[in-house]
């Protein structure tokens, strides 16, 4: 490596242009190598040409670095990249002495595919379920009459109308608060965490819908950002994760209190049936007069039964002494003495009385003697006593 | 007896005149008025019986039917 040589101009150390160029290159040059994950644009390259250009871009924040890699070398991983895939570039910086211009000098380049995401999220996933995030325990109760249901929606999702529309079908007077945010691309899991916090913290919503939408892998993929995920568990209140396909499964699912597939489905959790409850009530109400009624009518027995005694005593008393005077009226007819004068028998009288012995009589004393139908009088002829 | 006896009272006389007859230790024409007397009460009592029901099936009809 050549010397950087400096002119001296009193006190002031002064290097050419090509020489400060040279003294980064070779300070740059002495940095250990490092992977960069990006995606790829500006690919260009070129039979003609011994080195191979591209760009990589931060898909979260947009920065790009220009990469530069020697063609042999790129044409030898037999690639076939395409604008927009991600890779892993293993290099260090380098300078464009002649320009001064900052590349990254790669020595390899990876493709971080579908599989490769599938692996990183696949380690999240057990490193959060081991912490216990994704645990059944952890699951709330969804409440059965929210104030408010808080909806997370992208700004133009269509996901937000039938959504919307299911759950006042279903409960008309239901207020619905809603937060729309990016749900796709690099600022999507910070828009997402933001506005779950802002809906969580409204004073009247007491369960979230986090509606994200179906969607290619990729579209979906800030709904497994870790950030996103630990936001869902620790939400303040239950969180419902709604609408997308049943084969996609994003972290925030198993982070989610309750998964829907459908927006019915998302409705039917967080808001209770207008029609059922009515109908509900209706049945309560009639049971409840059912009851009143059926009180009513027992009362209404007893009373009756109670009047018929009340009806009834009189005429048992008076049963009773119509009896007993009967009984007294038969009594007395046996004792009767006309009965006695009926059956043939006769009562003879003298001047002293009702006579009962023979020897109280004398012959040719007058007797009166009273039949069952008048009395005759008459003489004594002879006595026996 | 001047006043018509109440049917109580008119019981009560029944009652002692049979007792009495039962006996049989009152003289015959004696037995004769006291049968007649019984005669008499019975007959009262049965109608203050009757009149007296007479009065409760009025005060039922006007009362109505039990229940509803």
């Amino acid at each position: 490596m050549a010397k950087v040589e400096a002119t001296v101009y009193g006190d002031r150390k002064v290097y050419a242009v090509s020489a400060f160029n040279r003294g980064v290159a070779s300070w740059l040059g002495r940095l250990p190598e490092v992977w960069v994950e990006g995606e790829v644009t500006e690919l260009r390259r070129n039979e003609a040409w011994a080195t191979c250009f591209l760009t990589l871009k931060d898909p979260e924040t947009g920065a790009t670095l220009p990469v530069t890699i020697a063609r042999r070398t790129f044409d030898g991983l037999r690639l076939d990249l395409v604008d927009g895939e991600r890779v892993h570039a293993q290099g260090r910086p380098g300078l464009y002495e002649a320009k001064g211009a900052l590349a990254f000098r790669a020595s390899t380049i990876e493709r971080f595919g579908l599989g490769d995401h599938l692996a990183a999220l696949e380690r999240l996933k057990r490193a959060l379920a081991a912490e216990g995030l994704f645990a059944q325990e952890r699951k709330r109760p969804l409440p059965r009459f929210p104030r408010a249901v808080g909806l997370l929606t992208g700004v133009d999702a269509a996901a937000r109308g039938d959504l919307v529309a299911a759950i006042t079908a279903r409960f008309p007077p239901a207020r619905i608060v809603i937060a729309e945010t990016r749900v796709q691309g690099a600022a999507a899991a910070k828009g997402i965490v933001r506005s779950l916090a802002a809906l969580a913290a409204h004073p009247e919503v007491d369960v979230v819908i986090l509606s994200r939408g179906g969607g290619s892998f990729e579209d979906l993929l800030p709904f497994s950002d870790e950030l996103v995920v630990r936001a869902v568990a620790g939400c303040p209140v239950p969180v419902v994760s709604a609408v997308g396909h049943e084969q996609d499964t994003p972290l925030c699912d198993l982070a989610a209190d309750v998964r829907a597939s459908t927006p019915t489905a998302a409705a039917r959790l967080v808001v209770p049936d207008l029609d059922e409850l009515t109908a509900g009530l209706g049945r309560s109400r009639e049971r409840l007069g059912a009851a009143v009624r059926r009180r009513l009518a027992q009362d209404r027995t007893s009373l009756a039964r109670i009047a018929d005694r009340l009806r009834a005593g009189p005429r048992l008393m008076l049963e009773r002494r119509r009896a007993a005077v009967r009984a007294s009226g038969g009594r007395l007819r046996v004792l009767s003495p006309q009965a006695t004068l009926e059956r043939g028998y006769a009562i003879a009288r003298s001047a002293a009385g009702v006579v009962r012995r023979a020897a109280d009589l004398g012959p040719g004393e007058r007797v009166d003697v009273q039949l069952a139908a008048g009395s005759v009088g008459a003489r004594v002829e002879e006595v026996t006593p | 007896m001047s006043e018509e006896p109440t049917f109580e009272q008119a019981q009560r006389e029944l009652d002692e005149i049979v007792d009495r007859l039962e006996r049989g230790d009152a003289p015959i024409d004696d037995a004769i008025a006291l049968w007649r007397r019984g005669e008499q009460l019975y007959r009262r009592c049965i109608e203050l019986l009757d009149a007296a029901e007479g009065r409760i099936e009025e005060l039922d009809r006007s009362s109505g039917p039990a229940g509803e």
